[in-house]
């Protein structure tokens, strides 16, 4: 029996204080095995950002236990906790906010490697640079240009070679596609699961809608008010889905088929009185 | 007020029914780089009642159509008529566009947080098209509170006295909604109004304005870059890439018999929610080209897997080809027609 890369275990996050006191997670537990994809899916509030931020440990969990790679990441501090976040990193949401604007594509990716590993020569940081970069699908001449000549998409990939340069075994995805154009969402998440065949990577991908999971999870957990209300394989979800909110948001998902559209409009009409305004 | 004289302009034959007849419009930038050309010829109609959707992605000039709609382009770069009942906008006075604006014809934006006044309560801002038109005070907030209510804020007397602050992102998009709509428009402008809400907040906004067609003959156009959105809303969609119609029919048509190679991409590269799970999904190449950058030829042969030699050079006219039903720009399209929707 395998371990898992990554344990949870009673994670509760509170912010503030007294009558204005929040759990924006609430008691979550999970398990990520080596090698899988697990999606974490909620509504904005959920916690699953808190959720994956805890785990990384940049933000400090309010109670609850972190397992990565075996070790205790909450009770690390330190160069021990620095080592083993190299073991784990996250992929940002918006590719615009996240690259430094004044630094060239080649610092952007070396950073961490230059960070971790000081005395590497810089012709090794160099080749692997360019390594990420074709891995990532991006070309060697775009090395030395800055954030700013680049689209979307192709930020996104440079986000991404940020995140592999310091080899991690756990990739931390936060809603990496939410922001990009429809037909560039589909060559990054291509490239995610071709990236995990290729290195053995292990996945936790945040989304907020069921669809673009679906693609690359093996299991998916839902979440709603900090707590996970349902987690299982990708055919016990969308299949068999057994809590009421996951069903709710399965129905949400609009689907390019105009006429099962149009019978879920014409569903949820009927089931709210139309035209009456609320009290 | 809606009702004043109108200069009667003699409208276009050919506009029939049309509450909104656009020709041919053409909005080009200036920059340092030569002119941009953002919109290439637009050419559509709107009814009363009816709920188009405009789809296209970053670049391919369906915000700039909207906001040359409502004459918010500078009027020396933008070519073509915008005939709104009998008006051409682009030739109308300022003040006479003022007076449309926000009554006749009312746009929904984005981001509502950055078009919400963040020192103003919700009520006030809800109410500011009523009092621009010396509606009374009193009467302006209590069909502020009204239409606050219409648009499911819960308890809108408590909620139309609080900041916009305060609300949550589907909360002061449906505000923006109960802005545009207080006025009673005949025409609603949407731009991806429910872009970054939570999918069930999304579906909330399609049934509203769902509603407000159906029950109050308003007519909607809804610009977005989500074919998924626009499936069950729309009743007839326009394809923009690059500034362009790409192609142009009923929602039926165009999700089950397209005849242009990007939407058949745009379509194929949708993950969805049921079906087979594939291996990969088919993506389209490339990205979209800035207007700065356009291609020669069909601005989308770059990306295309059907490109043919004379695609290079030659821009494909937006034409219903033989054997076709509806309009598509590509010189393939008639190929294309003998396996409509097959390619996908």
């Amino acid at each position: 029996m395998t371990t898992p890369l990554l344990q949870v275990r009673g994670l509760v996050r509170e912010f503030g204080h007294g009558p204005g006191l929040v759990r924006a997670v609430d008691d979550v537990s999970f398990d990520v095995m080596p090698g899988e994809a697990l999606g974490l899916v909620g509504e904005s509030g959920s916690g699953k950002s808190t959720t994956a931020r805890c785990v990384l440990r940049l933000i400090e969990p309010t109670a609850g236990e972190v397992r990565l790679d075996g070790q205790d990441m909450l009770a690390l501090k330190g160069p021990a906790l620095r080592r083993l976040r190299s073991t784990a990193q996250l992929v940002f949401q918006d590719p615009y906010s996240s690259l430094n604007p004044r630094m060239t594509v080649a610092d952007i990716i070396a950073e961490g490697i230059r960070i971790h590993r000081p005395r590497e020569s810089s012709s090794t940081v160099q080749d692997e640079v360019v390594e990420l970069l074709e891995l990532v699908g991006l070309r060697p001449d775009h090395l030395t240009r800055k954030p700013a000549a680049f689209s979307g998409g192709e930020r996104q990939r440079i986000g991404i070679a940020r995140a592999l340069a310091l080899k991690p075994k756990l990739l931390v995805c936060d809603e990496p596609v939410a922001s990009l154009d429809v037909s560039i969402q589909a060559q990054i998440l291509n490239l995610f699961a071709e990236l995990m065949d290729r290195l053995d990577l292990t996945l936790v991908y945040i989304a907020h809608d069921l669809s673009t999971v679906r693609h690359l999870c093996g299991r998916i957990a839902v979440m709603q008010d900090g707590t996970i209300r349902e987690i299982g394989t990708r055919e016990q979800i969308y299949e068999d889905p057994q809590h009421e909110y996951t069903r709710a948001l399965m129905a949400a998902v609009p689907e390019p088929d105009p006429r099962s559209e149009r019978a879920k409009l014409t569903a949820r009409r009927s089931a709210q009185p139309t035209g009456a305004s609320r009290p | 007020m809606s009702t004043q004289a109108r200069p009667d302009t003699s409208a276009p034959a050919d506009v029939g029914s049309a509450m909104l007849s656009v020709r041919d419009l053409t909005v080009t930038f200036p920059s340092a780089e030569g002119p941009i050309r953002a919109v290439n010829g637009m050419s559509f109609d709107v009814r009363p009642r009816e709920r188009l959707g405009i789809v296209g992605e970053s670049g391919s000039g369906k915000s700039v159509t909207a906001q040359a709609l409502l004459g918010l382009t500078p009027r020396e770069h933008t070519t073509g008529s915008i005939v709104f009942e009998g008006e051409d906008l682009l030739t109308a006075p300022q003040d006479r566009l003022r007076a449309l604006r926000g009554w006749d014809i009312s746009y929904v934006f984005q981001d509502p947080l950055s078009a919400l006044d963040p020192t103003r309560t919700i009520g006030h801002q809800v109410a500011q098209p009523l009092l621009l038109r010396k509606v009374p005070k009193k009467e302006a907030h209590r069909r502020a509170i009204e239409m606050l209510g219409e648009v499911g804020i819960p308890d809108p007397a408590r909620r139309a006295r609080n900041y916009p602050h305060q609300f949550s992102g589907g909360m002061r998009q449906r505000v923006m909604i109960a802005m545009a709509l207080i006025g009673q428009p005949r025409l609603v402008i949407a731009d991806e109004p429910t872009t970054a809400l939570d999918v069930r907040v999304q579906a909330k906004i399609i049934d509203l304005l769902y509603r407000l067609t159906d029950e109050q003959g308003v007519a909607v156009v809804f610009i977005t870059h989500d074919l998924g959105i626009l499936a069950g809303l729309a009743e007839r969609v326009i394809v923009m890439y690059a500034g362009r119609v790409m192609e142009e029919c009923s929602t039926d048509e165009l999700y089950y018999r397209s005849i242009h190679p990007y939407t058949l991409g745009l379509l194929e590269s949708l993950p969805r929610i049921t079906g087979p799970v594939p291996e990969r999904l088919v993506t389209i190449g490339g990205g979209p080209p800035a207007p700065s950058r356009l291609p020669t030829g069909c601005p989308f042969h770059p990306r295309c897997q059907y490109v043919q030699p004379e695609c290079r050079t030659t821009p494909p006219p937006l034409e219903v080809p033989p054997g076709g039903e509806h309009p598509s720009a590509c010189l393939r399209a008639e190929w294309l027609a003998e396996r409509p929707g097959e390619l996908r």
